[in-house]
């Protein structure tokens, strides 16, 4: 994603810094004005002093276990989003690179994939939920179902685009099946895994806190989010989709980060897919 | 495409879904799987039937969420197109909302629902407001890209051959734009279908698709949340490949911008 108004230098890079900066800062002076002049309803439209007041609070007061209050919740939601990737990338690369390998295992998978990929992670979750009840279990799981699906549908579309003319070429130096596989197969399929996970970071991420919302027990923004309107405080509500935008802006500059460390170092981008 | 060569891939495509359904009816009818978790595809079709004769519910529901899918997905489209039209053309709207719209682009459309249970209230107008956010980002995203990558020499070349703005805007601008703005479009049905069964979950009154399966949780009526769960999985795929396959073939396609899908 090109966020850049100026790509060149960096003086350039400050200046577009300065402008971003200056634009929200506006931003939020013009909301705090508007709700000062009391032309919007406090009760439904929270003022960003009070937002950020608030988040202050909640971040001072201490759960049961003496901990952040706001830290745990953006905790929870990262611990859940981090072991439901693990699961679906490790099952999705795997049975991904099963479905590139084998014609027939492709040509019997893919229509199921085809079929299911498209369905929302959350239209899941009330299934999950009488599996599973409330909680980790149910969340986890929808999540990684959710990663999984982009993850399998790259790795198997990244297999399957290699020039079979490379895999010719070293049999022919004489490499056997692991060489092929390590040295041939895996490195020219990466950018696509590369694809699939930042998809299936995203779509899982997402449906985390759509499922935290319905199955979530305590902890969790989207139970945060959810559980401050039974509560009429508005202000939570607007500081946690912030911290939700924040967190997620956090985590897409991470993933960027390990792109330039291995994919682009490695020279293998490919154009940006959505 | 001949009708034999579609009919074959057809049904190639559709051979490992019914075995994989034999399998999964056989194993629930020898009861290995628990049919209080668990439904069967023979369930699940009967469960259609129940819904549709002789009370109409489920194509009630779904007239419902096809409702308003459509005007929340018209609405983020006509807005965010425009939106997106202005925001290329302009360079200093441009540097005013690309920040603000990279921020909200992150936020899971999900979350916003609290939000308009809380302003707006419970019913209609949340599940309407969730969709059209749903979409409206990746239209402006996508409409705004398509313009800004056009190439200032067509501008000027159109310009210098005496092209008014008018002519410029509708004869350079948004046919060159029309590639990334209709995969706008097309990744914007996914969104509004998602954010559709997510906010109809948390704030319907009136009944729906995504209503269904979560109302069917509370009575562990598993053979209802199945059946919804495949007329989503149905309904998304038939949107995305005929209306929007057909929306592609009709425009960039005969425009000759994008090489024909197979």
């Amino acid at each position: 994603m090109k966020t850049g108004i100026f790509n060149k230098s960096t003086s350039r890079f400050f200046l577009q810094a300065i402008i971003v900066f200056a634009v929200f800062m506006s931003l939020l002076l013009l909301w705090e004005a508007i709700s000062f002049f009391g032309i919007l309803n406090p009760s439904l439209i929270s003022r960003p002093s009070e937002i950020f007041l608030d988040m202050w609070k909640l971040f001072l007061k201490r759960s049961p276990a003496a901990q952040s209050v706001l830290l745990v919740h953006i905790y929870s939601s990262l611990y859940r989003l981090f072991l439901a990737f693990s699961l679906a990338a490790g099952v999705g690369i795997s049975l991904g690179i099963l479905m590139g390998y084998s014609q027939r295992i492709h040509w019997f998978l893919e229509p199921l994939i085809t079929l299911a990929m498209p369905v929302p992670g959350i239209a899941w979750a009330p299934i999950f939920m009488i599996w599973f009840g409330f909680g980790d279990p149910t969340i986890i799981s929808v999540g990684a179902l959710a990663a999984f699906f982009p993850i399998v549908y790259n790795t198997t579309t990244g297999v399957r685009s290699i020039e079979k003319e490379f895999i010719w070429a070293a049999r022919s130096m004489g490499a056997d099946r692991k060489t092929i596989f390590f040295k041939v197969l895996l490195p020219s399929s990466a950018p696509y895994i590369f694809t699939g996970f930042k998809l299936g970071l995203a779509r899982g991420w997402r449906t985390i806190i759509a499922v935290e919302m319905i199955a979530a027990s305590l902890w969790g923004l989207g139970f945060m989010i959810f559980d401050a309107r039974d509560y009429l405080r508005p202000s939570i509500i607007y500081g946690g989709i912030i911290i939700l935008a924040v967190v997620y802006l956090f985590i897409e500059g991470l993933v960027k980060l390990v792109e330039r460390r291995t994919i682009a170092k490695w020279g293998m981008v490919r154009p940006e897919a959505m | 495409m001949d009708f034999k060569v579609r009919l074959s891939r057809f049904l190639r495509f559709l051979f490992p879904l019914a075995v994989c359904l034999a399998v999964w009816e056989l194993l629930a009818f020898f009861d290995i799987l628990n049919p209080n978790l668990v439904s069967s595809p023979s369930r699940i079709i009967w469960k259609m039937y129940e819904l549709v004769f002789p009370n109409p519910i489920l194509l009630v529901y779904l007239g419902r969420s096809l409702y308003r899918l459509a005007l929340g997905y018209a609405l983020g489209a006509v807005f965010g197109i425009s939106l997106g039209i202005l925001m290329g053309m302009n360079r200093y709207l441009y540097w005013i909302a690309s920040p603000v719209l990279s921020l909200l682009i992150s936020i899971p459309t999900i979350a916003w629902v609290p939000l308009f249970l809380f302003t707006v209230g419970i019913g209609d107008e949340t599940i309407l407001l969730a969709i059209f956010l749903g979409c409206f980002f990746a239209i402006v995203y996508n409409t705004m890209n398509g313009i800004r990558s056009i190439k200032k020499e067509l501008i000027w070349a159109s310009q210098i051959m005496g092209a008014d703005r008018k002519i410029i805007f509708l004869e350079v601008l948004l046919p060159g734009a029309s590639v990334s703005i209709i995969t706008g479009l097309r990744l914007a049905v996914g969104y509004s279908w998602r954010a559709l069964v997510g906010a109809e979950m948390l704030a319907s009154i009136s009944g729906g698709i995504g209503r269904m399966i979560y109302a069917a949780r509370a009575f562990n009526d598993v053979n209802t949340m199945f059946t919804g769960l495949i007329i989503i999985a149905v309904g998304g795929l038939l949107i995305d490949h005929l209306v929007l396959g057909w929306l592609e073939k009709k425009t960039i396609e005969k425009w000759g911008m994008v090489k024909k899908r197979e």
